[in-house]
């Protein structure tokens, strides 16, 4: 057996590093705007379908989907109450924390999750921006470690000068390539 | 060839190699295979339509299977003809592909994982296929498909000691103090461990390998199906010779269900033996300084490599029988090289040591993590909210389904309140026993974790190899100070469930510290 650096000395608990004692930072306030845009957006959309099928009188309607159109004009908007409610409450949720050795991110309002990442253990860190993220100036950064591709960390809403300058922490932090 | 394929000295322009024309052979399975792939649709409404219409009979047949034949042996040659390959200043060059011509390089210190097979067809020729792994996707794997089994072995000595130069310049694997440039080499291999043919009988009958047979039998089973119809009828065991008259008591129908489940299972008991048997025949574990190799195979010869630095996790798997038999699968488990799903057997990701004895697991495991206490650490329990919440989401609704289905709909009366308790017992003690196996456990150096449900699954894993955490809790778990822990492996996650937040919160402390304090490497 090779000659390991085996040593068993006593860690003494309260010097250990705390996340119960990260300072978190919340992420844009826009994030939370532009999700509930999105909501409304197909909600409307939905609806304007609905009833353009309830109320038009130019082509006969399958029977099936004319009541289906009355069922989703109560369904679709109450659906979308929830989810606008839920998106409105959750998305204070996400927040993040920076240490010097790692990242950690907070979400979720039903299950609540803390996950963090070691920059030791980071291959490669990503910005980015779909058009919604480029049309509110924000950028979503992804963090790739070896736990594979179900794995990826992920900070969503983040304006965009932040989130290039936790790349750019991410990316002078002298671990980072470690292997 | 032996020749040209030393790199060393090829300073200059090495020139192209083609493969020895064996690999014709290599070729045309691999494209029999691949055109069964994609168009097994077609394939299995051919199947159908040979099986209804009388396809012999026309006069088509005998030329289209001509042709057949000789497309198959032209796609052969033609894959053969475009494949090129050489070695030069510590890279593999390999172009191939006929309509979509491919053009890799990969440097020595790129792969991951080097792997010698020999496949049935090779079995009495000289050459085996050397398949190359690295870290990317699962199309950037490459194969040199013929190459003499010397050169194939000389090649690989040149790639894990290319990769071990570099890892010991960067100094980035503390684990492995060995200098010697002929680490790795088969001059000082010792084999740890084999399987004796009795082992794998007992692997083959405790888990279901029959998919090893069963999988590359698919485009028949129409027909087994029929062969097998027919031999129940030879030894007299189908209905209609059982049962002529229309009167049969109803033992004579349990008797004959009983009778045809016995045949079932033992037909697919022995087709997992000979499934197990032929993939894993002269199993040997050897180990060299840094590396573990596994051989096995009846027809096909299968030999794959792995270091031991790393092993992310180690893995002493049981199922129910194996509990009983007190045997267990022993698995290393290394990073997951892209995300390509493997089975167990060509995973390389993976090496499994079949049906060992508890003492053998524990030995092999303390090789591959040195000082880990998997034998005899004692582990903390989960919450007991465990049992509520499966019993509320799980128990109880399956037990009131039964109840509905047998009262209302069946209308047992009485009856179907023992049904559904039952049902509920027998659910209950299924929770029961997942709870009591689960547990958690640490020391300086590993996280242990048990599971399962008759059987154990033991994991054991370094503190210092985990890539991620997360917590995690319901507000229902918030309210009771609950959560789950899960650690983020290169090799997979691990969770345990139901722990209170604060230990959670502790061990999640403790992983990260040391992932970051010792900054050693995970490779």
């Amino acid at each position: 057996m090779s000659e390991n650096l085996f040593s068993n000395d006593n860690v003494p608990s309260h010097h250990l590093p705390d996340l119960a004692e990260l300072a978190f930072e919340p992420i844009s306030p826009v994030y939370r705007k532009v999700n509930l845009g999105i909501c409304v957006a197909i909600i409307s959309v939905l609806m304007i379908m609905a009833l353009v099928i309830r109320f038009q009188a130019l082509i006969s309607v399958p029977p099936p989907l004319f009541n289906a159109s009355q069922y989703a004009l109560v369904i679709v908007p109450l659906i979308g109450v929830l989810f606008c409610v839920y998106q409105w409450f959750a998305d204070k949720q996400v927040m993040f924390a920076l240490r010097e050795q790692d990242l950690s991110l907070k979400q979720g309002l039903i299950f609540r999750r803390l996950a963090s990442q070691p920059v030791l253990r980071i291959q490669h860190v990503e910005l980015k921006r779909g058009p919604l993220d480029r049309l509110s100036g924000l950028a979503k950064l992804q963090v790739f470690s070896a736990g594979g591709a179900g794995h990826t960390f992920e900070i969503p809403g983040l304006p965009i000068a932040r989130a290039q300058k936790i790349r750019q922490f991410i990316l002078t932090h002298k671990d980072i390539g470690a292997r | 060839m032996a020749d040209s394929d030393k790199p060393e000295g090829a300073g200059g322009k090495t020139p192209w190699q083609r493969l020895p024309p064996v690999a014709i052979v290599y070729f045309i399975v691999a494209n029999v295979f691949q055109f069964v792939r994609q168009f097994i649709v077609g394939v299995s409404v051919l199947a159908y339509s040979a099986s209804t219409y009388d396809i012999q009979g026309s006069e088509y047949f005998i030329p289209a299977l001509i042709t057949i034949f000789v497309a198959t042996v032209c796609s052969g040659v033609i894959s053969y003809w475009f494949y090129h390959y050489r070695i030069r200043d510590q890279h593999v060059e390999i172009r191939d592909g006929v309509l979509k011509r491919r053009n890799m390089n990969l440097p020595f210190w790129r792969i991951q994982n080097v792997k010698i097979e020999r496949p049935f067809y090779y079995r009495f020729t000289q050459y085996a296929v050397l398949v190359l792994d690295t870290a990317g996707s699962a199309e950037e794997e490459a194969k040199i498909v013929a190459l003499s089994c010397d050169d194939a072995n000389a090649l690989r000595q040149q790639i894990l000691s290319a990769e071990q130069h570099k890892n010991n310049d960067e100094s980035t694997t503390p684990m492995c103090t060995e200098d010697s440039p002929d680490a790795g080499s088969h001059l000082n291999e010792t084999v740890i461990n084999r399987r004796q043919l009795w082992d794998l009988i007992l692997h083959g009958l405790t888990n279901n390998r029959v998919w090893l047979i069963l999988g590359a039998l698919a485009p028949f089973y129409d027909d087994i199906g029929g062969a097998f119809y027919g031999w129940i009828d030879a030894i007299g065991l189908s209905p209609e010779k059982l049962f002529p008259s229309d009167q049969v008591a109803w033992w004579q129908i349990s008797l004959y269900v009983v009778s045809l489940m016995l045949v079932v299972f033992a037909v697919m008991a022995s087709v997992s033996v000979a499934g197990s048997v032929i993939t894993y025949y002269n199993y040997t574990l050897s180990r060299t300084a840094d590396r573990y190799i596994r051989r096995s195979g009846l027809f096909s010869l299968q030999e794959v490599s792995m270091r031991q630095s790393r092993v992310q996790q180690v893995a002493i798997k049981q199922d129910w029988l194996d509990f009983l038999l007190k045997r267990a699968n022993l698995f290393f488990e290394q990073n997951k090289t892209g995300n390509q799903q493997e089975q167990e057997l060509h995973a390389t990701n993976k090496l499994l040591v079949p049906s060992v004895t508890y003492d053998e697991a524990f030995i092999l495991a303390q090789d591959a993590l040195p000082d880990n206490r998997l034998d005899d650490i004692s582990y903390l329990a989960i919450s007991r909210r465990f049992l509520y919440r499966y019993f509320a989401l799980f128990v109880l609704p399956v037990s009131c389904g039964v109840w509905a289905i047998t009262h209302l709909e069946a209308n047992l009366g009485v009856w179907s309140y023992l049904w559904s308790l039952v049902t509920a017992v027998g659910l209950m003690s299924v929770v029961y026993l997942r709870w009591r196996r689960w547990g958690v456990a640490f020391d300086s150096q590993y996280c242990y974790v048990r599971k399962g449900l008759v059987g154990l699954d033991k994991y054991c894993f370094a503190l210092h190899k985990v890539q991620q955490v997360v917590i995690s809790q319901s507000i229902f778990m918030r309210r009771r100070g609950l959560a789950n822990i899960r650690f983020v492996l290169a090799s997979g996650d691990v969770t345990v469930p139901f722990l209170s937040h604060k230990e959670a919160l502790h061990m999640a402390n403790r992983v990260l510290w040391e992932v970051e304090s010792q900054r050693r490497s995970w490779m």
